[in-house]
């Protein structure tokens, strides 16, 4: 059971961050500020084609050209980049890698989207090899393409992958990945209304500042990899697999990165050209992807179609609910394409039949809450509209069908009535909520919305070592990166609340393989919990350690590691959110203004009070550019991007943020370091939901397409 | 970048999609006129410059931009590339006291410049009121656009002592943060103007 927590010492205070000092002084070194003696630069040729064959690659031109080193491409580099597409867009692994038939190389023959990677040159100067991509001749067989999942799965549509476009599932299977619970047809044959709609939302680029990039060094047969990564353990595992080499023969540093949101998990396609292209010239490589480079050839969140069918009893109980969605995957399978939010309801009868598609647009993958900001926008607009249209306030309607603890599916703790109650009452949701949608007079028009949502926050390996010498010194090795969150300091202050001892007194290494032991990396929300539990073991076992021999003396250290696997023993552990807005449409020019966001959180004991806040600020401001701007669009005609970069896609700037209210709802279920639970990525998933609904509440008009452009709320008040 | 026979003979029925053919003339062109360049060795100018009170006078490819004048010759790589196209505002450096986009500036532009980049914000080990601001009201979050967002509020508060928030918010817009902590990086600004105005 939860309880109110008690204060702490460290843990709970708002703490600056341990290498602030670094980041405002322009002192911490990013992977792109390295140098090293000799080395060159490497630049990547990408296919200005959306799918072309490649008949002939003549690069000698381009070698001859002065100070160009090397020149790779898909005939002298045949590399497979396995976390760039995996059976069923698990997680990549020896297993997944031994069972992926659809594989991605690092240079790919057809290539499959503008912006696949054709070739790569290393040169004494980053513009020489510019200068020398231009001399490569390509002789391209096009080929037709296709943009859109559901008309790739046309038969007659032209075909990505020899086996279909239907993206191959963890078995190889070319069949959608069905979920069931329950019996369907007798939910809706139970329903005294059935409703369907069809919603769709657009990709949306993770666009970290910091462009990738990749600095590979060999001595001998040992590979050293400079990468912004958000997993050093991931990254060697991937590069070794690759490579073919041992783990001990790779080791992966990353001190200071510059966000990643997701498309710096695992290793990168420009940490293997980057490798492969030191190993040629025998000089350490440094690789940089442009602006363009990145936004073309990474990932961004999935563009999906979401066609729903919802059954209710008059008094608005919800009995049957169906998802028949395509999620755009791109040319390569990066991940499942999910789309969740059905989940959130407690309703006993749901089917969702999912088909990930391959299509010519930029490849798909991890952002931020990967499956979830879309879903919960397409499942909580739906519920919103099916609330209105039974008269009922979608508060209400909500908390009579949100999913709960059943004695089948126990909980550690459960908070989502406390969080919607305490966001209502704190946002003023009855004085704002316009019961009748669309009702003000006149042009400009006021009205809110709300969505609300839970995140896994689960428990699970990881590691942590931590040392004590004769002076009192606590030195923590964890294998984290900070990709902005702050984990070097959230480490050390779960360390120093553990140990007793200020975070003064408590070093923090992290960022090094070498250094660190293995830690989970930062992706699905993990750090804080996971390798924040190794942390607080280690630490038990040191003070073991103490009490038994007493603290070192002379040169001597104490030290401790530990790799806990916890378990919830059968319990679901969740953090839980509701999001409050009010929006200001102005129906003439079709601009959406956000007048009032409160977002409530329980994500279960808040470490640093102030990193906390800012995460879920900055997620919500994330959350309104993909409700509002974010898209990747293409031409149709000829298949090229057209909003490629900040300007055109439009990201929210110093004058787009309204005020936000974060509120967090604190407690304590026993599990997790101290009760904390995820934080990062449940932030971003209420924001589309909350301000569709609102624009909804404004105008009368329900918007189905995302983002939420000016044009798409003309055509729906005009 | 393939040659034009080859995009224009693929064009055919049944690809009513199919690319129009500049793409591949483009490609063509570009390869004409590296291979001219590669005849030429790129021209130099010698310029003289003052980077953070320290006077430089180098030679320069005409070709460099400031930011890479910054980063990879004088080795003051605080200043961050994120676009490398006007579009972030990363690179943000004070030139003569303006804030200028370093990656849209050539360096031989710069010549009897006095710039100034965030390692010349310290003084002594000293952070200035905005840093320490930025370090108490958690102004970075992955830091990379934490350079840009400091020179251009530097820039500001040299003109407006105690700025609201409205108008860091307005000095600010052409540097972007997409860890999104706008609201810390404003609070930021306007605390180290209410301490920095209040004591001048």
């Amino acid at each position: 059971m939860s309880v109110a927590v008690e204060p702490l010492t460290t843990v709970g205070h708002v703490t600056p961050r341990v290498d602030a000092l670094a980041r405002v002084t322009g002192q911490a070194k990013y992977t792109n500020d390295l140098k090293l003696p000799g080395m060159l630069y490497a630049r990547v040729l990408r296919s200005p084609h959306p799918h072309a064959r490649i008949r002939r690659i003549d690069t000698r031109d381009a070698s001859r050209f002065p100070g160009v080193r090397a020149v790779i491409t898909h005939e002298n580099a045949q590399v497979v980049w396995g976390a760039g597409a995996v059976a069923g867009g698990r997680q990549y692994s020896d297993a997944i890698k031994a069972i992926t038939r659809q594989r991605r190389f690092i240079f790919n023959n057809p290539v499959r989207c503008v912006g696949d990677a054709v070739a790569a040159v290393a040169a004494t100067d980053r513009h020489i090899a510019e200068q020398a991509l231009a001399l490569i001749q390509v002789d391209y067989e096009l080929l037709p393409f296709v943009l859109e999942p559901e008309a790739a799965l046309a038969a007659d549509a032209p075909r990505l992958w020899p086996e279909g476009n239907l993206c191959l599932d963890v078995d190889n299977n070319a069949a959608p990945v069905v979920t069931e619970h329950g019996d369907l047809a007798a939910g809706f044959a139970a329903a005294d209304q059935v409703f369907e709609q069809r919603y769709d939302t657009g990709f949306v680029h993770n666009a970290q500042l910091e462009p990738r990039c990749a600095l590979a060094h060999w001595q001998g047969e040992t590979l050293t990899l400079y990468t912004p990564t958000q997993g050093i353990a991931n990254c060697r595992h991937d590069m070794a697999r690759d490579l073919g080499l041992e783990d001990h023969q790779v080791r992966v540093v990353c001190y200071y990165m510059g966000g990643g949101f997701g498309n710096k998990n695992q290793n990168q396609d420009a940490d293997l050209m980057a490798a492969i292209l030191a190993r040629h010239t025998n000089a350490p490589v440094m690789l940089e992807y442009t602006r363009r480079d990145d936004w073309l050839g990474m990932h961004g969140r999935w563009p999906t179609v979401q066609q729903y069918k919802v059954g209710v009893k008059n008094d608005g109980t919800v009995t049957a609910i169906q998802l028949i969605g395509y999620s755009g995957m791109g040319p390569y399978r990066k991940n499942a394409g999910g789309i969740s939010g059905i989940e959130l309801y407690a309703c006993p009868n749901r089917y969702r039949a999912l088909s990930p598609v391959y299509t010519n647009r930029t490849t798909s993958g991890n952002f931020r809450a990967p499956s979830e900001p879309h879903g919960v926008f397409g499942i909580e607009s739906m519920m919103d509209d099916i609330a209105y249209k039974l008269g009922m306030d979608p508060v209400e309607f909500t908390l009579k069908n949100m999913v709960r603890p059943t004695a089948e599916q126990p909980f550690t703790n459960y908070s989502l009535d406390a969080c919607i109650r305490m966001g209502a009452e704190r946002f003023d949701w009855q004085a704002r909520r316009k019961v009748v949608p669309g009702s003000d007079a006149g042009p400009l028009k006021r009205g809110a919305g709300f969505s609300f949502m839970m995140f896994r926050a689960a428990l699970g390996r990881s590691s942590a070592i931590v040392q004590v010498d004769a002076r009192g010194r606590y030195t923590l090795f964890v294998g984290v990166t900070d990709v902005g969150p702050g984990a070097k300091t959230t480490m050390g202050m779960i360390a120093a609340e553990a140990l007793g001892v200020p975070l003064s007194q408590v070093d923090v290494v992290s960022g090094d393989t070498d250094r660190c032991p293995y830690s989970v990396g930062e992706s699905g929300s993990r750090t804080t919990i996971m390798t924040g539990m190794a942390v607080v073991e280690a630490v038990k076992d040191l003070k073991r350690q103490i009490a038994a021999r007493g603290m070192p003396t002379g040169d001597d250290v104490l030290i401790a590691s530990a790799t806990p696997s916890p378990s919830t023993d059968g319990k679901m552990r969740q953090c839980f959110g509701a999001h409050f807005v009010e929006v200001d449409v102005d129906t003439r020019l079709g601009t959406t203004r956000i007048t009032k966001y409160v977002a409530v959180h329980e994500s279960g004991r808040v470490i640093n009070p102030q990193t906390a806040r800012d995460q879920i600020r900055g997620a919500i401001l994330q959350g309104i550019g993909q409700a509002l701007h974010e898209d990747l669009l293409y031409d149709p005609a000829s298949g090229q991007p057209l909003t490629v970069g900040y300007y055109r896609a439009r990201h929210l700037t110093h004058l787009d943020v309204p005020a936000i209210d974060v509120h967090f709802l604190e407690v304590d279920d026993g599990y997790g370091p101290f009760g904390a639970k995820t934080v990062g990525e449940s932030g971003i998933i209420l924001a589309p939901a909350a301000v569709a609904n609102a624009i909804f509440n404004a105008t009368g008009k329900r918007m189905t397409s995302l983002p939420i452009t000016r044009d798409k709320i003309l055509g729906a008040v005009g | 970048m393939g040659d034009t026979s080859a995009v224009s003979s693929s064009r055919q029925e049944g690809h009513p999609t199919a690319p129009p053919a500049r793409a591949g003339l483009e490609g063509a062109d570009l390869a004409v006129e590296a291979t001219a360049s590669a005849r030429t060795a790129p021209s130099r100018t010698t310029i003289s410059l003052t980077v953070n009170g320290v006077r430089h006078r180098l030679e320069v490819e005409d070709r460099w931009t400031l930011v890479e004048l910054l980063r990879d010759h004088l080795d003051l790589t605080g200043t961050k590339i994120g676009c490398d196209r006007s579009e972030c505002g990363a690179c943000t450096v004070l030139m003569n006291g303006l804030p200028v986009y370093a990656c849209a500036q050539l360096a031989v532009w710069a010549d009897g410049a006095d710039v100034q980049t965030v390692e010349g914000l310290a003084r002594d080990g000293r952070l200035t009121p905005l840093q320490q601001a930025f370090i108490d009201h958690n102004a970075p979050q992955c830091g990379f656009c934490t350079p840009g967002q400091l020179m251009t509020a530097t820039a500001l508060l040299n003109t407006v002592p105690r700025p609201d928030a409205a108008q860091v918010k307005q000095a600010l817009v052409g540097v972007l943060c997409r860890c999104s902590n706008y609201h810390a990086i404003v609070e930021a600004v306007v605390a180290a103007g209410a301490q920095q105005g209040g004591a001048a």
